[in-house]
């Protein structure tokens, strides 16, 4: 009995213990219990913000190390101000270096040449060099000068080949004074330039023969639009030539033909003169060029003057040839009236005669532009022929010359040239000389 | 009395030139830029002029010499060349427009 009631104490003593447990559990506020899923959950939340963390305190170490390196604020001003005055003094320098509203322009062209003739003509080199001054002062103000310096006998001759001022008047007109090119002469307006002419020597009665290459005086000039069409004029007035009658001063073979430079205006006579251009289709041009004068000697009979030229040109880039067709003519003539030369008999007169000499050339030349073959597109043959008429007067000879040409272009405006020419002369005076030319010539 | 015929050929010479002159100074003057509120039509024609640049230049250019490259000269010295050869070439103010547009653009 008494060990039934112990046995019973015993497990009334420990269910009691257990339950009082239990309840002490259920009393203690700080733990909680969550499924294990959210548990884990939040174990890797916990480790990706341990790791942010590490990387953030690592950026801000670095941060930290790269702000020690930059300069301190005040040598960071001291760079700045250097540079601020670096920047003032290049500006000046561009400021100090600009030209303004006028410009000026240097440019030109030279050559180097090498001729040989047969019969007795002789061999030499020569060189030539023209600058160009070209000063644009405003939109419609323009001055032009150029210079040719020249190899002549033992010297070098300066001249003063063009000084003009031009005036832009509308969009028609332009009026222009000084020295300048012959108007009225296509060829040495427009092809005389040593890289242009597209053979090393010029052609007979157009330049240093029948016509003047530049006149002194005053000048209108300037394209007009006819429809489809343009028109191209130029009219000048300028000195006079000098007729060459005085016997004691010129040979007898220079008798009856011009001073042009007549810079002294000699006999006090006015010339007027003009081209007029027509191009019917972009790749034509034909004109036609006159100038009119009194040309007797002081205290002489009246003497008129009428020079007449006929011009062409033809250029066209055909694919069907496969490059540029260059077609030139030009056929000039010097009319004289009737004078008494050599009065005294000096030198077998008193004499005259009909002072009529005409002249010109035609020129082909082809270039195979549109070959794809590096050397041959920069090839252009050429053919010229000229002549000169003027047997009946004191110079008492005929030309004729054919001129075969061979030109390589290095660049646009840079060309060596090879020719051989057929020299023909008839009558008292003439001579004959065939030719081999070489020349290298450059615009800049 | 050659004297005098030579006087009066010079004087009516620039009397004639004169009247060509003032004739001719009558006509309208192209500005360099455009003025503002241009019309519809006159922008086309200027859109179909500056397509004729390079046209003209080949033509104009070509017809004398070797055409050189826009990058021959600078924009300064391409205004003072098309000036030089606007006299020399007898260009109207449209093609020496024209053509200056198309150099300057060129390069």
């Amino acid at each position: 009995m008494k060990l039934i009631q112990v046995i019973s104490g015993a497990c009334m003593l420990a269910a009691t213990t257990i339950l009082v447990s239990a309840q002490d559990q259920g009393t203690n506020k700080d733990v909680v219990t969550i499924p294990k899923a959210q548990y884990q959950k939040m174990l890797d939340e916990h480790q990706k913000l341990l790791e942010e963390m590490k990387e953030m305190k690592a950026f801000k170490a670095r941060m930290e190390e790269s702000m020690k390196k930059v300069a301190p604020q005040a040598e960071t001003d001291q760079a700045l101000n250097d540079l601020e005055k670096e920047v003032k003094v290049v500006k000046q320098m561009a400021k100090d270096s600009f030209p303004g509203t006028t410009k000026m322009l240097l440019t030109g062209y030279g050559s180097a040449g090498f001729t040989a003739q047969d019969h007795g003509g002789g061999n030499s080199f020569s060189a030539t060099f023209n600058p160009i001054f070209l000063w644009k002062m405003s939109d419609r103000l323009l001055f032009e000068g150029e210079l040719e310096a020249e190899l002549e006998g033992h010297d070098t001759s300066l001249a003063l080949e063009m000084a003009q001022i031009s005036y832009v008047m509308n969009d028609y007109l332009t009026l222009g004074a000084g020295k300048f090119l012959n108007p009225m002469n296509f060829f040495v307006e427009r092809q005389h330039m040593a890289w242009v002419n597209k053979l090393p020597d010029k052609p007979l009665a157009v330049y240093d023969g029948l016509l003047s290459e530049a006149v002194v005086g005053a000048q209108l000039r300037g394209g007009v639009p006819l429809g489809p069409t343009k028109l191209g004029y130029a009219f000048y007035v300028a000195n006079a030539p000098e007729l060459q009658t005085d016997s004691s001063s010129v040979s007898a073979t220079d008798l009856g033909t011009f001073e042009f430079d007549n810079f002294d205006n000699v006999g006090k006579h006015v010339a007027v003169g003009g081209r007029v251009g027509f191009l019917p289709i972009p790749e034509l041009e034909v004109g036609y060029g006159f100038q009119v004068s009194s040309v007797d000697p002081p205290g002489g009979d009246s003497v008129n003057s009428l020079m007449q030229s006929v011009d062409l040109s033809y250029v066209r880039e055909s694919s069907r040839l496969k490059g540029i067709v260059n077609l030139k003519a030009q056929w000039v003539w010097s009319h004289v009236d009737k004078f008494a030369y050599d009065p005294d008999g000096a030198i077998g007169g008193p004499f005259s005669f009909n002072n009529n000499r005409d002249g010109g050339y035609v020129q082909l030349a082809y270039r195979p532009s549109r070959v794809e073959n590096a050397v041959i597109k920069n090839l252009e043959p050429v053919f010229r022929y000229d002549m000169l008429n003027q047997v009946h007067t004191p110079s008492g000879f005929d030309e004729q010359r054919y001129t075969i040409g061979l030109n390589y272009w290095l660049s646009p405006s840079a060309v060596i040239k090879a020719a051989y020419q057929f020299d023909h002369q008839t009558g008292p005076n003439a001579e004959r000389h065939n030719a081999v030319f070489l020349q290298f010539a450059t615009g800049f | 009395m050659n004297s005098k015929k030579g006087a009066c050929l010079t004087a009516i010479s620039l009397t004639a030139m004169a009247v060509i002159g003032v004739a001719l100074a009558g006509c309208s003057t192209t500005p360099p830029t455009a003025p503002a509120g241009d019309s519809a039509a006159s922008t086309q024609k200027k859109v179909a002029a500056g397509v004729a640049g390079p046209q003209l230049w080949a033509q104009n250019c070509g017809r004398c010499h070797n055409i050189r490259s826009p990058n021959s000269y600078s924009d300064a010295q391409w205004d003072v060349v098309l000036l030089h050869m606007r006299v020399r070439a007898n260009l109207t103010a449209e093609e020496h427009k024209q053509i200056l547009a198309f150099m300057k653009s060129a390069h």
